[in-house]
């Protein structure tokens, strides 16, 4: 820029204004002017400097009805740009964060009004894309670098408790950012002991403040968690949170850290290496108390009454069962005493029904043998009488001649020779007597 | 494991494992009394944990805290 000579800002003289105040008493200077009147006068010298390229690399982009806006920054300075809507639209290529690019324009300034705040920037009328942004390819090297050492990891294999009893919080003093902590803590019932690390959380001093808050916290023993929490903002703005020494600082950090710095769009590399990263610090103090402190206390009531219930139920139980047991041989025997008591009139009955059938079976049995004794009877006669035939045949028997010394005498077939004559013709005989034959010779 | 061992998570989830096994009903006399009396333990455990965090947000700053931790340190 060549016009580093810029002429005087004093208005031109105009008639008096009515309420007027007087000018610091002793001072060389002209005026006072109206604000209005010297900015407009402002606007109008910013608007005199040299249309000029500027080259840089985007940030923030975003877009209104009319405007867009964007800034232009490098290792050594920023610029806030603006451009017509219509300008924008019109580009052959879609802009974005991180961008290289290079832009043409020129200094402006709106000089805002009662209502309106006022507010400088960079007209920008053309842009040329150059390529990707130095900064986020450094960035993205620094991310695979840590990824590759393994810093992604170490944070989140830490347990985070349930009920922390000592939370650390490092943040800006006076930040939205704190009171969506409290709110969030807030949210959870959680009423115990924070320790606030209040650090600047965007310019050149947060890096190394925030490292130094994190490492003192983590040396506090009772710190059981600790909270990074900062308002959303530009990627550029949150570059604090991807210095590299901070980021290897809390993967090696005893206590798990919960990161909640940017948004879903904005994620920096304290996200990566932390145990948790959160979209806003509500969420991010929410995520360090994950029970919900009054539902706990309802909870743990409750488990401690079915306890209680439970221990009585079991004792009650064997006590029950210790009396049914104690009971148990008296109930056996009377269960046995019914039992034969019952067989006894069972077996009664059974007498009784045997008894009678015996009865009747004798009754039918006495009169088959009445018949059977006029049979008998009968039979005793046969057999008197078969023995009188008996002794009659015996009479006769030759065998009882023989055995009173008669001799029966036979021919050798023991056919029987009854006369001499037949006698004399024979020349042997055979006296039978009763015990037994006798050959014999007869003379002539 | 000891109560100063433990955390809250660990013993409440001891005291629904507990009750998951009284409520099966197959624990023996001696293990239900044995499981009552650790499950009483660790409510009472819990109970003190959900109290330390009950009794009202106590806010410091870390570097009045740890200018105090230090000027203990140097009176001992």
């Amino acid at each position: 820029m060549s016009d580093h000579h810029e002429p005087s800002l004093s208005p031109t003289p105009t008639p008096a204004t009515s309420g007027r105040p007087d000018g610091i008493p002793g001072s060389d200077l002209t005026g006072p002017w109206p604000v209005g009147q010297y900015a407009a006068r402002l606007r109008g010298r910013l608007r005199g400097f040299s249309h000029v390229q500027v080259f840089g690399e985007v940030f923030n982009l975003r877009s209104g009805r009319a405007r867009v806006w964007f800034e232009l920054r490098d290792e050594r300075g920023a610029l806030p740009c603006s451009m017509w809507r219509g300008d924008f639209d019109a580009l052959a290529a879609p802009l974005s964060d991180g961008q290289r690019v290079v832009t043409a324009g020129g200094c402006d300034f709106y000089p805002g009004s009662r209502t309106a705040s006022p507010a400088f920037s960079f007209a920008v009328t053309e842009v040329r894309v150059a390529g990707e942004g130095d900064l986020l390819a450094q960035l993205d090297r620094l991310r695979r670098t840590l990824h590759a050492e393994g810093l992604f990891t170490p944070q989140k294999q830490l347990a985070l408790p349930a009920l922390p009893r000592c939370i650390g919080v490092v943040t800006a003093e006076g930040s939205k950012a704190r009171d969506d902590v409290l709110a969030g803590l807030r949210r959870r019932g959680w009423a115990g002991r924070l320790v606030w690390a209040f650090v600047p959380v965007q310019d050149r001093h947060a890096a190394p403040a925030v490292t130094g808050a994190l490492q003192d916290l983590a040396a506090l023993e009772e710190v059981d968690v600790v909270i990074v929490a900062r308002g959303g903002g530009s990627l550029a703005d949150l570059f604090a949170f991807c210095e590299e020494t901070l980021c290897r600082t809390v993967a090696l950090l005893r206590v798990p850290v919960i990161a909640s710095v940017g948004h879903h769009t904005d994620r920096t590399l304290i996200d990566d290496v932390a145990a948790l990263s959160c979209s806003t610090p509500t969420h991010a103090a929410e995520a360090a108390v994950p029970v919900d402190c009054g539902v706990a206390r309802q909870r743990l009531h409750s488990l401690a009454s079915r306890l209680e219930r439970q221990g009585r139920r079991a004792i009650l139980e064997r006590a029950r069962a210790l009396a049914r047991l104690a009971r148990a041989p008296a109930d056996h025997v009377d269960r046995h005493r019914a039992h034969l008591h019952q067989q006894s009139r069972e077996l009664r009955a059974s007498v009784r029904r045997t008894m009678a059938g015996e009865e009747r079976r004798a009754v039918a049995a006495a009169g088959v043998l009445a018949r059977r004794g006029s049979a008998a009877t009968v039979a005793a006669r046969r057999s008197r009488e078969l023995d009188r035939l008996r002794l009659a045949l015996g009479a006769h028997d030759p065998q009882r001649m023989l055995e009173r010394g008669y001799a029966l005498v036979e021919d050798d077939s023991g056919e029987p020779v009854s006369n001499v004559a037949d006698a004399r013709g024979r020349e042997r005989l055979m006296l039978r007597m009763s015990d037994g034959a006798l050959p014999v010779r007869p003379e002539s | 494991m000891t109560e100063s061992t433990i955390s809250y998570e660990t013993a409440c989830g001891r005291i629904e494992e507990i009750i998951r096994r009284l409520d099966s009903g197959d624990a023996g006399l001696r293990e239900t009394l044995e499981l009552c009396q650790e499950g009483r333990r660790l409510v009472e455990f819990c109970a003190g944990e959900l109290e330390a965090v009950g009794r009202g947000l106590e806010e410091l700053k870390l570097d009045e805290l740890v200018a105090r931790l230090e000027e203990g340190r140097a009176a001992a």
